[in-house]
């Protein structure tokens, strides 16, 4: 048992992506259904209901990979969201501690990590040092495609999506 | 008929040179047109500053005032002190703004330090991500969704239109094409980077976040790592503090993605996109 738990820990360090996708859990937020593939004309496992819950192992493109009951398969990514409908009041109390601030947004630490709020944003002056150091990393359009190019990105065209009703 | 069509035309001058004064306008109307222009028409001087109202500040004023505002925002939360960070969002963010139809802006892009999930567009091409942001993200498509949103803020003026609306883009293109100093400039935009702390209305938001989607994928991405990003940041508590001012200033997550999921239907299904997960380039825990 000690060796699984040693072995188990040892596969969270080496592989942390993976078991953090399989931690993520999901809710059906309409009617879908499960497809063997991650495309739409691939065979149908089963159907989905809206308010199902599901756990997240996954992504491509447009699709999460998920577990829903016993089968596993593949669903459309907007018709899921992430987490369960209620949100987690636990994750609170950790992002605001990491954030150094009490729930009621009161500076609880002074660890140097800091927020930006309304107050501060107003309060805040000019540095033309910033703003200098911000313009040098510029980037020219012709290095710009270069760097895409690098990333075999090619550029294509695709219209803007009209406004749903 | 003749006389109408040099009014027309005489219109069309005011129009394009409406950033001049009413006075420079008739010097230069006399020069280019060669003609005596007897007296500037009460109806016509009318005509510039309705021009102007709908025309609004320049290309040059527009970065000016962007600027001032990004210098305002930096002297909140600097950026991060990382060279190769910095280089990266910005060829990232000059590739995808390269796809939109304000390529020629001279567009910036920065991580700022703060554990804030948030992210900020001014004027003229100025855009910054902060750290707490650039850390949820899990590959360079999500990096350029998220980028893609602010670049459509930019484009559609959505920041610039909000200043106009308090009546004060008009005194203050005057007061740039007069070379005044920041003073003056930073009366204009209000007090310090406040401006990009005010909410535009949600259709901005959901506009933005369609053009997100758009340019990302013109530019070869993933069209998902936006809507990849709002799933994350639903995640999040609403009472969560690092999240606050974003979710004060936007939609909340789930709305964005309702109106993504409509907006985007099955128009991506035969693209496919990179994400570039390997070349995103990773910050220090
Ligand atoms: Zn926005």
């Amino acid at each position: 048992m000690k060796k699984f738990l040693i072995w188990a820990i040892a596969c969270c360090v080496l592989c942390g992506a993976p078991l953090a996708w399989a931690a993520e859990s999901g809710t059906l937020t309409k009617n879908d259904e499960l497809k063997a593939q991650p495309y739409r004309d691939a065979k149908t496992l089963k159907a989905l209901a809206a308010g199902e819950k599901i756990s997240i192992l996954g992504k491509d493109g447009g699709w999460y990979k998920i577990k829903a009951g016993k089968s596993r398969g593949w669903v459309r990514m907007l018709s899921v969201r992430k987490g369960n409908a209620k949100k987690a009041a636990s994750a609170t109390g950790l992002l605001a501690l990491a954030s150094g601030r009490n729930a009621t947004g009161k500076v609880v630490a002074t660890t140097g990590i800091r927020g930006l709020n309304e107050e501060e944003l107003k309060a805040a002056s000019f540095n033309a040092d910033e703003i200098q150091l911000a313009e040098s990393y510029a980037v020219n359009q012709a290095d710009a495609r270069k760097f895409a190019a690098k990333g075999k990105l090619l550029a294509r065209p695709f219209d803007y999506l009209p406004q749903p009703q | 008929m003749k006389t109408k069509i040099q009014w027309l035309s005489l219109f069309g001058f005011l129009f394009l040179a409406a950033n001049c004064s009413a006075f420079d306008l008739r010097q230069s109307l006399k020069d280019k047109l060669k003609v005596d222009v007897p007296q500037v028409n009460p109806k016509l001087t009318e005509a510039v500053s309705v021009a102007k109202e709908v025309r609004g500040p320049d290309e040059t004023e527009e970065i000016a005032i962007g600027r001032q505002i990004s210098g305002n925002l930096l002297g909140a939360a600097p950026l991060v002190k990382d060279a190769k960070l910095q280089k990266y969002v910005n060829q990232v963010g000059a590739w995808v703004a390269s796809q939109s139809e304000r390529p020629d802006l001279p567009w910036h892009f920065g991580v700022i330090q703060s554990d804030d999930v948030n992210a900020f567009a001014a004027p003229g091409g100025y855009i910054f991500v902060t750290l707490g942001l650039y850390r949820l993200l899990q590959n360079e498509a999500d990096l350029a969704g998220v980028l893609g949103h602010e670049v459509g803020h930019v484009i559609r003026k959505h920041h610039l239109k909000i200043l106009q609306q308090s009546q004060l883009v008009e005194a203050g293109s005057n007061i740039l094409s007069r070379q005044v100093g920041n003073d003056k400039l930073q009366n204009l935009i209000g007090s310090g980077a406040e401006i990009v702390a005010r909410g535009l209305d949600k259709d901005a938001e959901f506009e933005a976040d369609r053009i997100g989607v758009v340019l990302a994928t013109r530019a070869g991405y993933d069209a998902y790592g936006l809507p990849g990003v709002l799933q994350q940041i639903g995640h999040f508590a609403a009472a969560d503090n690092s999240v606050a001012l974003l979710f004060k200033t936007h939609p909340l997550p789930d709305d964005r993605l309702n109106k993504l999921d409509s907006a985007m239907g099955e128009r991506f299904d035969s693209i496919k996109g990179q994400t570039l997960e390997k070349r995103f380039y990773r910050v220090k825990k």
